[in-house]
């Protein structure tokens, strides 16, 4: 039963950064339509600034994790205002060969830092002993993780509904046009969300570099990687993505724990979560949470 | 006065004839070479400090007049790691007029195999891919075998293990590269080597291996053998020490010994897992910086009169790209010493001989490179290293494994 539990801890460790990566997509689909195939991009800019901070710049790795989020969110939302907001009412797909374009920009900006092509891996800050409960072990670099994701996926949730700003993202995403009418700056809440994307790619970045450490690679994957979370949470909501994100982090760990090196299976752990993620396509298209439009002609 | 005019008129047409003459009969003639690699994209953390030990060997040649006044002109270009873009830089280079290629990825060695054959142009990759040299007269590998390595690597834990038939499991990058080793182990097994592979897992992008390393452990596997990238093996690691499954010492009893190839290995391995890596056993046919030496000397040396950084300077891809430069260098001075014109066919005949008498022994390796018409594994020495302290330090004596002779009977 230790076994069990502690697949069951690790799925729900793996499933909520998966969450927070996802997130980023989450946003700026919700009020833009338009997916961010740069995401993983950013996600490893946002790791990169934050060890840049702590071991270039000297400064503690709590303050830099927090000034790599508001460098990401200001990073994200400049990218918005030049690159993307001249394309609104623009074919969808123009929008996306754009984040296309984007990603080899950001892949050839890093790989004129020595980022590129160097392993590096973060300062140890936490006790590197693990916590160890009824023979469950977890980080305490996990342990953090977690509560930052629940965190942010906590202020997120409270910012869309309850505060202005966030009531008015939730606006556009549903009727631009009417956004427009009552006064809303449906440009201004592009920005906002790719600024927001920006923020949540840098805390998920802060956190994946953490337990990997920092390999270009390995980083800039997860915004491949969680594609099939956003997909099945629903690609405009929000705690899809974190039920999403958990879902396929148990998959994960069950399906490697029971199925791999046994029956002959191997390499399972990498691929359910696709056959289950076109399965659940076929029954609910839009995915587990996902917004069902109506359209009528 | 006419003499003096006559004397200016000699000077001027002298120096009119210096300046038309072609460059090479002035300078001496200059060998082009070309290197095809990722300096970005996948595995750049490879390529890039290779590309400098290219570089930075082929400069120390041409600054120390090595081959007199020839030269060697090795154009260095990036394939991100892709094969057509390989393939590309490959016929460019051929239209340049190369003597000799260097490649890289086992990939993209695989695919072009052929065309080095149909043009027949002396390679060296760096992938140590035994498929590589199957079924090709023209690709030389620079070291033992990802296969020998392995192999070398279960032999020593089969010396060390104590107790029953030591279980492993093997930990593998998905693709040729990475599964390439299984089956000579399993044919050595046949052969008569006393491990019992518990399962073969190639990985995935994992964020957690926790599952793998409990399921391992519920098998009772005391070995990993892993044959990939460092960045996998650092995530292994890291969550194998966080579980305390990770041996102090080797072989420790109801623990995990860990082991690596040439690529899983390196001062890249410990920037990714940090304490992780301790009690890591590595193996490669180079000489690690971390170890004082004469060959340590030179690697550092050069790196330092060539302003490379510390990092650079003490990789072990470094030192691969220093190796294969001198190989390719030594080929060029062995061609021009018996006084035979530097073309592709000459270098391969040079290749060809660096054996017995003629073995080759460059600084950056444990052990000589041989090849002959048989043998296209360059240096058969392996060396085993273990991180102590932040480390790799070497254990033992460099060996070079027996079954990878008794597979191929």
């Amino acid at each position: 039963m230790t076994y069990f539990f502690q697949l069951v801890v690790s799925g729900i460790v793996v499933g909520s950064i998966y969450a927070l990566a996802a997130i980023g997509f989450v946003l700026i689909y919700k009020s833009s339509r338009v997916l961010n195939i740069a995401h993983g991009q950013i996600i490893a800019a946002g790791a990169y600034i934050t060890y840049a901070l702590t071991v270039w710049c000297q400064i503690p790795i709590y303050i830099s994790f927090v000034l790599s989020m508001i460098v990401t969110f200001f990073l994200a939302m400049s990218v918005e205002r030049i690159f993307l907001r001249r394309l609104i009412g623009e074919p969808i797909i123009s929008v996306i060969m754009v984040t296309i374009g984007l990603m080899s920009i950001i892949d050839g900006l890093i790989y004129l830092t020595p980022f590129g092509s160097e392993n590096f891996s973060f300062p140890a800050f936490l006790p590197t002993e693990p916590v160890v409960f009824a023979g469950i072990y977890i980080s305490y670099t996990q342990i953090v993780g977690v509560i930052i994701t629940f965190l942010l996926i906590g202020i997120f949730s409270w910012f869309f509904k309850k505060s202005t700003v966030g009531i008015s993202m939730r606006a556009v995403s549903d009727d631009q046009m009417a956004s427009m009418s009552i006064g809303i700056s449906v440009p201004r809440v592009f920005g906002l969300a790719w600024a927001c994307a920006g923020l949540t790619a840098a805390a998920a970045g802060g956190i994946i570099g953490n337990i990997t450490g920092l390999n270009f690679e390995t980083l800039h994957a997860f915004g491949i990687i969680v594609f099939p979370v956003v997909i099945l949470g629903g690609l405009d909501s929000l705690p899809g993505a974190v039920a999403a994100g958990i879902i396929m982090g148990l998959i994960q760990q069950f399906a490697s724990g029971y199925l791999d090196g046994n029956f002959g299976l191997n390499g399972t752990a990498n691929l359910l979560p696709y056959i289950i993620l076109l399965v659940i396509l076929l029954f609910k298209p839009h995915g587990l949470f996902g917004t069902h439009e109506i359209e009528r002609v | 006065m006419k003499s003096l005019k006559f004397t200016t008129c000699i000077m001027v047409a002298a120096a009119v004839l210096m300046m038309a003459l072609p460059v090479s009969a002035v300078a001496g003639n200059v060998y082009k070479l070309g290197l095809s690699l990722a300096i970005t994209g996948p595995t750049s953390d490879a390529g890039n400090p290779y590309a400098k030990g290219v570089e930075d060997y082929f400069r120390y040649v041409n600054d120390m007049k090595l081959l007199g006044d020839d030269t060697i002109e090795c154009t260095i270009r990036d394939d991100k790691y892709e094969t057509s873009i390989t393939k590309r830089n490959f016929e460019e280079y051929l239209d340049m007029g190369i003597v000799f290629y260097l490649n890289y990825s086992t990939g993209s060695t695989l695919a072009l195999k052929r065309d080095f054959d149909e043009v027949k142009m002396p390679t060296m990759p760096a992938s140590f891919h035994a498929g590589n040299i199957e079924g090709s007269d023209y690709i030389f590998l620079p070291i033992a075998s990802y296969s020998a390595q392995a192999i070398g690597l279960a032999e020593y834990l089969v010396r060390k293990h104590e107790g029953k038939t030591p279980k492993v499991a093997m930990f593998i990058h998905p693709s040729a590269f990475g599964r390439g080793p299984v089956e000579d182990i399993e044919k050595s097994i046949k052969a008569g080597l006393d491990i019992e592979i518990v399962e073969v897992v190639e990985h995935g992008q994992d964020l957690d291996n926790t599952a793998m390393l409990q399921r391992w452990k519920s098998k009772n596997v005391q070995y990993v053998i892993s044959q990939t990238v460092q960045s996998p093996v650092a995530g292994m690691l890291k969550d194998a020490s966080r579980l305390g499954l990770v041996a102090g010492k080797f072989g420790e009893k109801d623990k995990i010994t860990f082991l690596g190839a040439h690529y899983t290995g390196g001062n890249d391995l410990i920037a990714l897992a940090g304490d992780a890596a301790e009690n890591f056993y590595w193996t490669t046919s180079y000489i690690v910086t971390s170890e004082p030496g004469a060959g340590a000397d030179a690697q550092l040396a050069l790196a330092k009169r060539y302003g490379r950084d510390d990092k650079a300077a003490n990789s072990h891809n470094y030192a691969n790209g220093v190796m294969v430069a001198q190989v390719a260098a030594e080929a060029i001075r062995r061609a021009k010493a018996r006084g035979n014109e530097i073309n592709k066919e000459t270098l391969y005949q040079e290749m060809l001989e660096m054996n017995g008498m003629n073995a080759f022994y460059p600084v950056t390796t444990v052990g000589p490179v041989t090849y002959s018409k048989d043998d296209h594994q360059g240096v058969d020495t392996l060396q085993l290293y273990a991180v102590q302290d932040g480390e790799f330090r070497a254990v033992g004596k460099p060996f070079i494994p027996e079954y990878t002779e008794k597979i191929k009977k």
